[in-house]
């Protein structure tokens, strides 16, 4: 049986994955557009990729762009395989499965 | 564990999230097609203000790069879903209707002088981008509705200057409108 992922599972967390899964293997997302999309803080949405990047789930890349800092997020492949797990369950809870 | 009401509603969430990820992607790269069509269109009507005999050329030049412009736009960022290439082919498709049935409007079944090219034209184009924006996206709404109503003020009421009201309009509109996107 099929266990949700703890550290996916939380609703930012969940967003976040969704939004960058939702993307090509080698692109990720600037910090200022993941958060317009998943509508987070800068601080709350920092902190949550932080627990993402920690679990290998997103990988965080920081250069400039002339004078401004831009940070890049994007998903791992242990990310991406974690997240197709998560909803498979999710679907799996769904469909009686699982309770 | 949690419960199917619970894990629909996470299952939602991730669709809504895909969605907005979607559109923002759509909006990025029309936006870079609207500021490039901008930038083209204002030159253009630029020219035909300060130099109309040579207009003709310069609205040919205009097409080509746009069309160029896009082409690029589409080989740099292909289509991710499976049917890529049959939706290219057919995007490529529209836009020969799309000329070929303003050609025949203008210089077939009508005879149109220079004002009347320069207000069909936008009216024409901006009305494939609202009808668009009614399956894509409030924004393409917004900025067909907004330069057609701006084109046919100018019809009406601009004088001489028209050209210039519609590199303005048109081209600055586009630009403008594509930079907004950006923002959304």
């Amino acid at each position: 049986m099929a266990e949700l992922d703890d550290i996916i599972h939380q609703p930012l967390r969940l967003k976040i994955m969704a939004a960058l899964n939702a993307l090509p293997a080698t692109s990720g997302l600037e910090f200022s557009r993941l958060k317009k999309l998943t509508g987070a803080t800068d601080g709350n949405l920092g902190a949550h990729i932080e627990t993402l990047a920690k679990a290998g789930y997103v990988s965080v890349e920081k250069a400039f762009v002339g004078k401004k800092p831009q940070t890049t997020v994007t998903a791992t492949a242990a990310g991406r395989g974690a997240f197709a797990r998560h909803v498979a369950t999710l679907q799996e809870i769904i469909a009686g499965k699982q309770s | 564990m949690i419960d199917s009401r619970q894990a629909a509603a996470a299952l939602a969430d991730i669709d809504d999230i895909v969605q907005r990820v979607r559109q923002s992607q759509l909006y990025e790269l029309a936006s870079l097609a609207a500021v490039w069509w901008g930038v083209l269109v204002f030159v253009a009507n630029v020219v035909t203000w300060l130099w109309p005999i040579y207009a003709v050329y310069a609205w040919v030049a205009a097409d080509a790069l746009g069309i160029g412009g896009l082409v690029v736009l589409r080989v740099m960022n292909p289509p991710q879903h499976p049917g890529g290439a049959a939706a290219s082919v057919r995007l490529l498709l529209v836009f020969v209707l799309f000329f070929a049935f303003g050609y025949l409007c203008t210089n077939v079944i009508g005879h149109f002088g220079p004002r009347q090219l320069g207000t069909f034209w936008p009216l024409y184009f901006m009305l494939f981008y609202t009808l668009a924006g009614l399956w894509f996206g409030y924004a393409f709404v917004a900025i067909g509705l907004g330069i057609s109503a701006l084109t046919l003020f100018g019809f009406f009421y601009i004088g001489e200057a028209f050209p210039l009201w519609m590199a303005f309009v048109n081209g600055g509109g586009l630009i403008l409108g594509g930079l907004w996107m950006r923002r959304i």
